[in-house]
């Protein structure tokens, strides 16, 4: 045992003080008594005339020393030595990632890293700071610098796996940057080590890694997806089952179509490779596959997958033109889209009530936000422009959105953006164009596609949103071009009317990796939405223009989004993570400044001070003294007491 | 308690007898001192004397020599046995009724002051004694009045009432006592011994040595063992130094929670130490309280412990 603050020592010199103030006790108060006679047989035995031996026997004394003793020692800081954190600020990186639900600890990795926690909180010096950061896909400051234990132990209770992978950097930075402005700074990493380091971090203070977890006994469905045959009579299931042990496995895998199991396989898997299943018997309405791993193994998460079959609502597609084959054809061919076919007169007729809504009306009913109209060589004569998404194709003249200045020839088509999600896919350099109208690039247009003719440059391609409203403006007739001839036409055509009916539920990815942020693309009229989790709580999102971002998909399941009236439209949310499935625990972490693991560090020292419990138990001594002094009135107290309770 | 130093003054008592009314006086009467032995006596009274005499009680017979009273043989015995024998008779005498009255200074203590309780009761004693042809003689232990009046010459019959009581309202308690000397002089001084009462509180050690003393010479002794009721239940808290009133000694004591408790365990044990002291040696030990009142001490309590009749 040390001292802190030794000086407080010096106090003893009150100890003889107290003595000496005894010996030198202040007169009694004198009271006559008739005869002492009685009291002095009384008090012959108890009294002794040496001053020392009436000490002994004064329970006061004893006590006021005992009081001032303990008081000095508490004041003097004693400190022991103890196994544990010893700074002075304390950063826990604790991983909440998904491997750290692996049951190989007891009950949980997860678990075990805050038992290690909390233990090393107790062994903590009673003002160092804490901060806690939990790692997963963010890393998060739960509690920053805090000295409340009990805050403390509440947000380690609190901590749950998330299913995300775990990413240290973030949280090392976030730690680095507390440690540098505390000193004498400890980050201690409780993780199984399956995480993303970054190559090189400059830490401040020292950094500990406490290794969790001891079994890499884990199979996982690596891959489950599901494929329609081209004309869409058969559904085909893929699963990919991933051994991460040393071990050969035998594991069953169960498919489930709907909630009915309908094929199972049994599977040898060798050490550390995957083996591929292929179902092609899935029955033709179904929604939902999952596939299930039975058995056990270390990580029970990745046992489970589910894979949602495409579910895409056919849009409809009005094609105003005086006869197009190649459209007509491309158009019909693409999957997903019924179409429409007018002359421009019967569009003039149904136009003419001369309000867009009637003509839309008229012509889809209902639900025609996800109308889209493509106006081949044809702009509609009528003032205004009917409700839903545009494609003008060679558009003769000019409208309200756009304005039409003249004619070039032969532009050479090249790309402006390659990135652009309209041309994804394909190779314009090859097509030739014999003339284009030439348009003003409107203010509300990005260009796709762009011409040269003699040097100038020519928008060919240009799309954009007007109010909430998707418009495109291809400038050349596809006839008077080989486009229709390459390859090249039916991609386009493709990602055209995908890019002008985003409310389909297409816009829905159907799978996901947890945490990751789902980008809802409904009809552009629908405000709301209601995703439905697979623990069956509920979240209502608010769309903008038909589009949402849904980020809590931190359970692994089927989602159900609804909106509208009967919308409805799933995605499935599978932990398909080779680095949180590989749970084998590393016991060190790749290289990091100035990191020490538990198996090569100096010996772990934390100081515990006594100057509290030393404090309390002073106290109670001196509460102790105060009764025994007043003893003779609680006695008196409590004998009264009995008679004032039978009055 | 300041005014127990006269505690006599004419408005608080009777007239006549300055002590007692009259009406109490004639209770008195019909009340005695026990005495337990026979003893000799001086003058014809109604005492049993250790003597043989002549009463009308039959006490023994022995064989007639030569020089009896032929009047005093038994004829009937003579008519059985044909021998001369004697009838003997009890003599009754008088008997000196020795009152020995602590007038130390712990005596004017307490509230029923003791002094006064001793004197009253010494009274009363002293009345009844002289109503039954006793000589009483009163003796008030203190060193300053041993010499100076402190004694009260035996006196017979209750002409001497006035007398007894006069005397004893010019007692005072301011002297020290020193028990046990007093008790063994007395004991050594005594012309004859006979029924003792010694009242006084005993609070001085040699009580032991002066009753010894007392009993060896024969008196017949009963100690009225008088305590007020404070001393009986102190109320005392703290820590204290306690001065004695009469030798202002001084003890210090330490006020525990059971300072009273302890207190009145050592005075319980004293007293059944002096209980089992007098009744080792025929003497009648009576514990009493200036609380209780001296009708029920003198009518009942002291008739209890076998001192009156």
């Amino acid at each position: 045992m040390s001292f802190l603050a030794p000086s407080a020592f010096i106090l003893a010199v009150l100890l003889p003080i107290i003595v000496a103030m005894y010996l030198l006790k202040l007169r009694r108060s004198e009271q006559v008594v008739s005869s002492v006679y009685l009291w002095r047989r009384m008090v012959r035995d108890v009294e002794a005339n040496a001053p020392w031996q009436r000490l002994r026997r004064n329970p006061l004394l004893l006590l006021q020393l005992l009081f001032l003793s303990l008081m000095i020692l508490a004041l003097a800081q004693p400190f022991t030595w103890t196994a544990g954190a010893s700074g002075q600020s304390v950063i826990f990186i604790l991983d909440t990632s998904a491997s750290m639900a692996s049951v190989d600890a007891v009950p949980t990795r997860l678990e075990a890293a805050k038992d290690q926690a909390r233990q090393l909180v107790n062994g903590l010096a009673d003002d160092a700071r804490v901060t806690v950061i939990a790692a997963s896909d963010q890393a998060q400051v739960l509690v920053s610098s805090s000295q409340d234990r009990r805050q403390i132990f509440q947000v380690l209770d609190s901590l749950q796996t998330s299913m995300g992978g775990s990413d240290l950097s973030s949280a090392l930075g976030l730690a680095s940057a507390i440690a540098a402005r505390q000193p004498d700074t400890e980050i201690i990493i409780l993780s199984d080590g399956r995480v993303n380091l970054p190559e090189r971090l400059g830490i401040q203070g020292r950094i500990r890694y406490f290794p969790i977890g001891t079994s890499e006994d884990n199979q996982a469905i690596s891959l489950l997806s599901l494929e329609s045959s081209a004309g869409g009579e058969k559904i085909t299931a893929f699963a990919q089952i991933t051994n991460y042990s040393q071990q050969d496995a035998q594991r069953r895998l169960e498919l489930y179509a709907d909630g009915f199991l309908f094929n199972a396989f049994d599977l040898e898997i060798p050490a550390k490779s995957q083996r591929a299943v292929v179902a092609d018997d899935i029955p033709l309405d179904t929604i939902m596959v999952s596939a299930v791993l039975a058995g056990q193994d270390t990580l029970p998460l990745d046992d489970q997958a589910w894979a949602l079959t495409a579910q895409r609502e056919p849009a409809p597609v009005t094609l105003v033109t005086e006869g197009n084959r190649f459209l007509e054809t491309g158009l019909k061919l693409l999957p997903g889209f019924t179409v429409t076919l007018m002359k421009p007169e019967e569009f003039e007729a149904n136009f003419a009530n001369g309000t867009s809504e009637s003509v839309t009306s008229a012509a889809q009913g209902d639900d025609n936000a996800s109308q889209i109209y493509i106006f081949d060589a044809y702009v509609p004569v009528s003032p205004g422009l009917p409700t839903g998404s545009l494609l003008f194709i060679a558009p003769p003249r000019s409208t309200e959105v756009f304005t039409v200045t003249g004619l070039i020839e032969q532009p050479i088509p090249r790309l402006v953006d390659p990135d652009d999600p309209l041309i994804s896919n394909i190779n314009i350099n090859q097509v030739n164009i014999l003339d284009a109208i030439q348009i003003t690039e409107p203010e509300w247009a990005r260009r796709t596609l762009e011409g040269e003719v003699g040097g100038n440059v020519y928008p060919l391609l240009v799309s954009g949103k007007i109010d909430d409203r998707r418009v495109a403006i291809l400038a050349f007739d596809i006839r008077r071009s080989d486009l229709p001839l390459q390859v090249a036409f039916p991609l386009l055509l493709a990602n055209l009317a995908d890019w002008l009916s985003p409310g389909r539920s297409g816009g829905i990815p159907s799978q996901m990796l947890p945490g990751a942020a789902v980008t809802l693309s409904l009809p552009p009229d629908i405000v709301t939405a209601t995703v439905t989790r697979p623990d069956q709580s509920k979240t209502n999102l608010s769309l903008s223009a038909g589009r949402g971002v849904f980020a809590d998909t931190t359970q692994l399941g089927v989602y159900r989004v609804n909106w509208g009236s009967a919308g409805e439209a799933h995605f499935a949310v599978n932990l398909f993570s080779p680095q949180e499935s590989d749970i084998a625990p590393a016991q060190n972490l790749p290289i990091i400044d100035g990191l020490q693991t538990i198996d090569d560090q100096l010996p772990m020292q934390a100081r515990r001070e006594w100057w509290r419990p030393l404090g309390f138990t002073a106290l109670a001594f001196l509460l102790v003294e105060w009764l025994v002094y007043q003893r003779a009135n609680l006695a008196r107290l409590l004998g009264r007491m009995p008679k004032r309770l039978s009055l | 308690m300041s005014d127990s130093k006269t505690p006599f003054t004419p408005t608080q008592q009777p007239a006549r007898s300055g002590l007692f009314e009259e009406t109490f006086l004639r209770k008195l009467e019909r009340i005695a001192i026990l005495s337990k032995r026979a003893m000799a006596g001086q003058l014809q009274g109604e005492r049993r004397s250790s003597k043989r005499g002549q009463s009308v009680e039959f006490a023994d017979f022995r064989p007639y020599s030569v020089g009896d009273d032929f009047r005093r043989i038994d004829w009937n015995a003579y008519a059985r046995l044909e021998r001369f024998f004697i009838k003997l008779f009890v003599e009754e005498e008088d008997l000196t009724v020795h009152l020995l009255v602590d007038t130390s200074r712990s005596m004017d203590w307490g509230q029923p002051n003791k002094f006064t309780y001793a004197v009253r009761s010494a009274g009363a004693l002293g009345y009844i004694a002289l109503h039954g042809l006793d000589r009483v003689t009163i003796t008030a232990l203190g060193v300053y009045q041993n010499g100076n009046g402190g004694y009260f010459s035996p006196h017979r019959g209750k002409q001497n009432a006035f007398a007894l009581f006069s005397f004893l309202q010019g007692l005072t308690a301011d002297g020290q006592a020193q028990l046990g000397y007093a008790l063994q002089a007395y004991a050594a001084g005594a012309p004859r011994p006979g029924p003792l009462l010694l009242l006084s509180d005993l609070m001085e050690d040699g009580w032991a040595n002066g009753l010894t003393a007392l009993a060896a010479r024969g008196f017949d002794v009963s100690v009225l063992h008088i305590l007020s009721p404070d001393e009986i239940n102190p109320d005392l808290t703290g820590d204290l130094k306690l001065l004695d009133s009469e030798t202002k000694a001084a003890v210090e004591i330490t006020g525990e929670y059971d300072l009273v408790k302890r207190y009145r365990k050592g005075l319980a044990d004293w007293q059944e130490e002096l209980r089992r002291f007098c009744g080792a040696r025929g003497m009648q030990y009576a514990p009493i309280e200036t609380s209780i009142p001296i009708e029920e001490l003198l009518f009942a309590r002291l008739r209890k412990h076998g001192i009156l009749r």
